[in-house]
């Protein structure tokens, strides 16, 4: 080997294991740094997908129209234009009102947030949402949707977070079943690319009595999620030889989403607040 | 370093800002184009091995510093069993190993026969994928493997293989206006070392 490529070599296992002795503060640090600074081309990425997704559509509801032009009169091809259009407001407006209704009834103080990019690794169940340390989104804090938990803030930025969705096997969540004394442990199944995802409740008793279509909520131990948030409901029942494990069937819909609730520990009403918030994370 | 090698980082830099919009596709596994490996793997058959080690660590450094989870958090009493995720800094290692492969065929390439080094990418990205997945079982435990993971992987990998010839073309196009011959100097062993 020539000497340059040995100092090289040298240099690169001297970086590398640099790099794998890192604390997870310095880690979280780099992360940090890393996506205030793809910040906008994620935003702008998102807003990319939106207008292509909304073009397809578009086109795809032109062929459509362009069909029933042929069959129908013109007078009535508006009139259904109409109705659509309106349908499309109703149901954008009992969506919102949802989100809003929720809002305001949750116990705690929540942060509305948009889902912007959706699974940006191979194998993590992770989506990016456009708040991050400045309103007020710390990491581990929940993340809610009217339909019940979504997961965890993993990574929080300046402007965006990364959110570790419930459906991922790293989320871990202390969960019970409803209408008994079971408790145990949610979390996703490593690999559920094929239909819908489905989580795995561990811990439970081997004996417990235990049928599908009972409700899963959160326990609100442990520290990171609060008490009696709805997780799905029960699918089958496997008792094992020292404990018994369920499928649970997820009550959000992870493909569906697109506003999410972060449980912020206080709302961030004015400007100085919000201000103090993204100074005391650049100085963390 | 020359202003070609400047370029490939920047090209590098660019490829991981182009990888924020590739979405994962969900009709086929969650599949996506890796367009940051792609870059890279491109890159290593039209460098010298030092450089090919440089930009592993920087791929790899990107990669993990947008990849790479946090700890499980919450109390421990009740979390006894966290879920264990992958180090910052394994992607370096792995894309070195991958940059390694890619140079075995640079004599190859120069001869003009780019189409194995475009094969040989998507060779890289499925041992890429290949082993991470391996490595996240051996950290977490019970060995799984469903076939929704194969399909996910070789999708992937032949998705960007189709893009290889692309990269190959632009790292061309740079290489010629920098005036850069690449030359093959990898690992091969000179006899004054051994007299």
């Amino acid at each position: 080997m020539k000497p340059q490529n040995l100092i090289a070599l040298l240099l690169f296992i001297v970086g590398a294991v640099w790099a794998l002795t890192r604390s997870e503060r310095t880690v979280r640090n780099i992360q940090s740094t890393y996506y205030s600074a793809i910040s906008p081309f994620l935003k702008s990425g998102a807003s990319i997908e939106t207008k292509a997704s909304e073009f397809i559509q578009e086109v795809e509801h032109s062929k459509k129209w362009e069909m029933k032009y042929k069959l129908a009169k013109e007078e009535l091809d508006q009139r259904r234009m109409e109705v659509a259009h309106l349908r499309k407001l109703e149901a954008e407006n009992t969506h919102l009102n949802q989100a809003l209704k929720f809002q305001k009834n949750v116990p705690f103080h929540v942060i509305a947030a948009k889902i912007i990019r959706r699974q940006p690794s191979t194998w993590w169940h992770t989506v990016t949402i456009d708040r991050g340390d400045k309103h007020g989104v710390g990491v581990q804090l929940p993340v809610l949707s009217p339909e019940g938990l979504v997961g965890k803030i993993d990574a929080p930025s300046k402007d965006t977070s990364t959110v570790i969705l419930l459906t991922d096997e790293k989320c871990q969540v202390s969960a019970k079943i409803d209408g008994t004394p079971e408790a145990g442990i949610i979390s996703g199944l490593r690999d559920t690319a094929e239909g819908s995802p489905h989580l795995l409740l561990r811990f439970l008793s081997k004996d417990a009595n235990i049928k599908p279509g009972m409700l899963v909520f959160t326990t609100g131990r442990g520290g990171l999620f609060p008490a009696d948030i709805l997780l799905g409901t029960i699918k089958t029942f496997e008792p094992g030889p020292l404990f018994g494990e369920a499928i649970v069937e997820p009550a959000v819909d992870f493909k569906a989403l697109k506003t999410v609730f972060v449980k912020i520990p206080k709302p961030l009403t004015s400007i100085g607040e919000i201000g103090a918030a993204t100074a005391n994370s650049t100085n963390q | 370093m020359s202003k070609y090698h400047f370029s490939i980082i920047l090209l590098i830099l660019a490829a991981c800002m182009v990888q924020q919009f590739s979405p994962a596709i969900p009709t086929l596994f969650g599949a996506r184009v890796l367009i940051l490996p792609l870059v890279f793997l491109c890159c290593c058959v039209c460098v010298d091995f030092a450089s090919m080690l440089l930009l592993a660590f920087i791929c790899g450094f990107l990669w993990d510093a947008q990849h790479t989870l946090g700890a499980q958090g919450g109390d421990p009493a009740i979390y006894a069993d966290p879920v264990e995720s992958l180090r910052f800094g394994y992607s370096i290692i792995l894309y070195a190993m991958m940059g390694l492969l890619m140079q075995f065929v640079q004599p190859i390439f120069r001869k003009a026969k780019w189409h194995t080094s475009a094969i040989l990418a998507g060779v890289g990205i499925f041992s890429y994928l290949f082993a991470e997945y391996l490595l996240l079982n051996f950290v977490r435990g019970d060995f799984t493997f469903p076939p929704s993971v194969l399909y996910r992987i070789y999708l992937s990998s032949a998705l960007t293989m189709f893009f290889s010839p692309l990269v190959f073309w632009i790292i061309s196009q740079l290489a010629s206006s920098y005036h850069y011959s690449i030359r093959y100097e990898g690992l091969r062993q000179k006899h004054r070392y051994i007299d």
